[in-house]
């Protein structure tokens, strides 16, 4: 069982398979990004890209996601350069105590990438499942808006 | 049937059998107290260095759990040293290498520790002068820190890196004595105080790189743990049977000690297996609910019988009866709900000294007590304070470090102890619920000339959640002062009277974002604005006109937000929307005034947009006092309109986030804040802002024609 984890093939361990996804990330291969806040999905900290779409990494297999591609918040940096998305959230300065972040910035990623000119109302119902429990919502909506900027920017 | 037989007979059907009383922080003989001393100057000299390698070193004092203290910290020593906030960076609370200092709690960091920071870092700066200057053979008064190092007028700058040699450069006595910092006071001139700085570590949030939180400590060897608790309040694990866990692989068995008991698994998806496949019985009350919980906290069956224990405040005449406004007001009990949940990793070195890496408010508290636990001096137990993944008072008992020590212990291995979500809401400890009653009467000119707040609510400092039978005894006399907290109104009546009365709950209540004010502060200016709008008088109007004497910065800071939200213009009925205001003093300290515009919609309520006015002296990070009103802001709309947590057949309910409503992004609106700097010292941001839940309530109360008495309002 392998899967493309940041832009590398990697194995899943066979004793790991039926494991939840974000267990694999986290305790396997040591990554950070991916947060445990509630392990049933209900609160989106654990978020990463399978195939580009956000997903729960709490509620889902191992053996389900073989073969994907898997990006975590690791994974959006390319050398140095943040993705916009990670740059918008520093120059909004968006964390209180960041938990939740890598759920925050995971789901607006992926609403970006689908939905590019995406307007208030769809960005509210991508960000509406992810909690935040320090009241930075706001900062979230103005970040999401900075980042929308940028990555039409840099498009043209 | 005795208890011995009942043992015997269960671990013959492959039962073992176990009596844990299971109370968050365990119960000891003797009691252990958080450390209380205030900060000192000398302590304030181990907080900073010059490192070898050229930057500067805070080791906080203060955990950071979002409020922003160590941003705020660094800015302050970088002020003084004449740097860039980039050139002073920081480690997290660490009792190997902090003097001991008590629990960040009061909301009173920039206050105390913002002080001394400066003190000490105009020390360090005194310091590097004399070294620079006696290496460049130059008068120290003549040498300059900049952002490169120090200056001489007439010789090349020397780098930091070059003049720091091993060891780093530390403060001595007679710097910390001749030192003048200037920071923070009215005539200080400031460069970098007063920008905006992002939360530490914010680069490290967004990438994911780099150990934060506690959950990112990894050791070889770990195994993962979880305490086996009864489902029930003030339960008692029965029997436990993992006869079905050890055909798992990779389970590494149950462990029962003296008052607890769980089980291990060499990984987490193994534990989470393991968990499933355990049978316990417990015993707990099931008559408990949140109506009886209620009842026990009732304040018009104490008023009845009398007055209450403790009186804040008695003033003159009151009379029995013609008052104006009447309302009882109930607040229920709320969770914490910080998405981080609790979680620490424990390891025995060979030779027996214990290290903890946690998300804890108190990194000397848990200290003591796992020495106390373990029968360790203090000096063999380690604890690593972890970035906070929310706090808000619920990290300031011992929880899943005593947990994953005691796992750590029994098993000779590493352990980390991850709580699940049930557990930090039955195991965990919560706002207290409480019940007010508020009686009070204006005269034509609007003048209030009544004022009788009696109220009745858990304990908060003196709770349960902290301390065995004994010290409950031993405090059940003395007014809980966390209980009190924000009863006093900012405004003068001619006659007024506050009592309360703290009362012992069966379900484990404690510090929950500015403690009694939240409520308190609810209730005072629910009532406040329904005497106003009872005799027809605008509410802010009615506020400034009663404000008692000596509060100038709250009566700013409301025409502040009055003014912001357009309060005189506002059509306040149109449409089903109006506008709401509610003001507060935190502590004596700091001063907020809120405006919530509110629409009661076919989805029930919903705030539109806020406003908000705060004072809380000289800002030292305009960014992170914004985002400590914004945070308050939001917990406002949370505990105003959906927050509680449910009582029910003997056990708290809640399983995941799923079961406990909390503001959420499309509920949360537009927000203006204003800074108001009305002291040449900073006081604290605090949680002042939460004043806002009354905002919400009292712009329903317009729309509605009556006021809200029960809180969440939108259930």
């Amino acid at each position: 069982m392998r899967i493309m984890l940041n832009g590398q093939s990697v194995a899943i361990p066979e004793e790991m398979a039926d494991e939840p996804l974000l267990f694999v990330l986290r305790d396997h291969f040591a990554l950070n990004g991916p947060r445990f806040g509630c392990g049933v999905g209900s609160c989106g900290a654990c978020t990463v890209l399978v195939d580009g779409a956000a997903t729960r990494a709490c509620g889902i297999s191992a053996e389900a996601v073989d073969g994907a591609e898997i990006v975590t918040l690791e994974g959006l940096v390319r050398g140095e350069t943040l993705h916009p998305v990670q740059q918008a959230w520093i120059a909004e300065s968006v964390p209180q105590c960041g938990y939740c972040q890598n759920g925050q910035i995971m789901t607006a990623v992926a609403l970006l990438n689908a939905t590019p000119a995406a307007h208030e109302a769809e960005i509210a119902a991508a960000m509406d499942d992810v909690l935040c429990r320090c009241g930075t919502h706001t900062r979230i909506a103005k970040a999401i808006r900075t980042a929308q900027t940028a990555m039409k920017e840099a498009s043209q | 049937m005795s208890p011995l037989s009942r043992r015997t007979i269960l671990k013959a059907l492959g039962w073992s059998a176990t009596g844990i009383a299971v109370v968050a922080g365990g119960g000891c003989a003797l009691p252990v107290i958080p450390p209380r001393n205030e900060p000192t100057t000398e302590d304030a000299a181990a907080w900073i260095s010059l490192r070898p390698e050229g930057h500067f070193e805070i080791y906080s004092p203060r955990a950071e759990m979002g409020q922003g203290i160590v941003a705020g910290l660094r800015l302050v020593a970088a002020e003084e040293l004449g740097v860039g906030p980039e050139q002073v960076r920081a480690v997290y609370p660490d009792t190997a290498l902090v003097p001991l200092c008590r629990a960040t709690v009061g909301s009173d960091s920039m206050k105390v520790y913002g002080p001394l920071m400066a003190r000490a870092a105009a020390a360090l700066a005194l310091a590097i002068r004399r070294q620079a200057a006696a290496r460049l053979d130059a008068d120290p008064a003549a040498a300059r820190l900049g952002a490169d190092g120090v200056m001489v007028e007439g010789q090349p700058t020397l780098p930091y890196a070059a003049l720091a040699s091993h060891p780093a450069i530390l403060v001595g006595e007679d710097e910390l004595a001749a030192a003048s910092p200037q920071s923070l006071t009215a005539e200080g001139s400031r460069q970098v105080i007063g920008t905006a700085l992002p939360t530490d570590g914010i680069r490290a949030i967004v990438t994911g790189n780099g150990p934060l939180y506690a959950d990112d400590i990894r050791l070889p060897g770990m195994l993962f743990g979880s305490m086996l608790r009864s489902d029930g309040i003030d339960g008692t694990l029965a029997a436990i049977d993992d006869s079905a866990c050890r055909e798992l692989p990779g389970y590494a068995g149950l462990v029962q000690g003296d008052g607890f008991a769980g089980i291990l698994a060499e990984r987490r998806g193994m534990l989470t297996r393991a968990l499933a496949a355990l049978r316990m019985q417990d015993n707990f009350a099931a008559d408990l609910s949140s109506d009886t919980l209620a009842a026990r906290i009732d304040i018009d069956v104490a008023l009845a019988k009398g007055t209450l224990e403790h009186v804040l405040t008695d003033d003159g005449a009151l009379g029995a009866d013609g008052f104006d406004i009447d309302l009882r007001l109930d607040v229920p009990l709320a969770a914490h709900a910080s998405i981080e949940p609790r979680t620490a990793v424990a390891r025995f070195a060979d030779g027996g000294g214990l290290e903890v890496w946690t998300a804890t408010q108190d990194a000397f508290y848990v200290r003591k007590r796992l020495a106390r636990e373990f029968g360790l001096s203090e000096d063999e137990v380690v604890v690593h304070g972890m970035r906070i993944g929310g706090g808000f008072g619920g990290r300031t008992l011992v929880a899943a470090e005593l947990d994953a020590a005691r796992l750590a212990k029994a098993s000779g291995r590493p352990v980390k102890v991850q709580w699940s979500r049930r557990d930090e809401f039955r195991a965990g400890f919560h706002r207290q619920p409480s019940s007010h009653r508020i009686r009070a009467a204006a005269d034509a000119e609007g003048r209030i000339t009544r004022w009788w707040h009696a109220f009745r609510a858990g304990h908060v400092i003196f709770t349960s959640a902290a301390m065995g039978p004994g010290l409950q005894f031993a405090t059940s006399f003395i007014a809980d002062p966390g209980t009190a907290r924000g009863a006093l109104p900012p405004y003068a009546a001619g006659a007024s009277r506050v009592e309360f009365e703290d009362v012992r709950l069966p379900v484990p209540t404690g510090p929950w974002r500015g403690l009694g004010a939240g409520p308190n502060c609810w209730a005072v200016e629910t009532a406040v604005d329904a005497l106003a709008r009872r005799h027809g008088f605008d509410p802010v109007a009615f506020r400034l006109a009663n404000m008692a004497e000596g509060h100038p910065r709250l009566a700013a800071v409301l025409r502040q937000a009055a003014a912001m939200a357009g309060w005189d213009r506002a059509d306040k009925r149109d449409d089903g929307t109006a506008l709401g205001v509610a003001c507060g003093i935190y502590k004596e300290m700091s001063y907020a005034a809120a405006v919530a515009r509110v629409a009661q919609t076919d989805n029930g309520p919903r705030v539109t947009k806020l406003w908000c006015a705060q004072d809380c002296g000289l800002v030292v990070n305009p960014d992170q006092v914004r985002a400590q009103i914004e945070g308050n802001l939001t917990w406002g709309i949370g505990m105003a309109l959906y927050e509680e947590l449910t009582v029910e057949d003997g056990r708290i309910l809640g399983d995941s986030f799923f079961d406990y409503a909390m503001p959420r992004y499309a509920q949360v609106p537009e927000m203006e804040i204003a800074l108001i700097e009305g002291a040449a010292e900073p006081s604290g941001a605090g949680e002042t802002a939460i004043v806002c839940a009354a905002a919400v309530t009292n712009a329903l109360a317009a729309i509605d024609g009556a006021p809200v008495t029960r809180l969440p309002a939108a259930v």
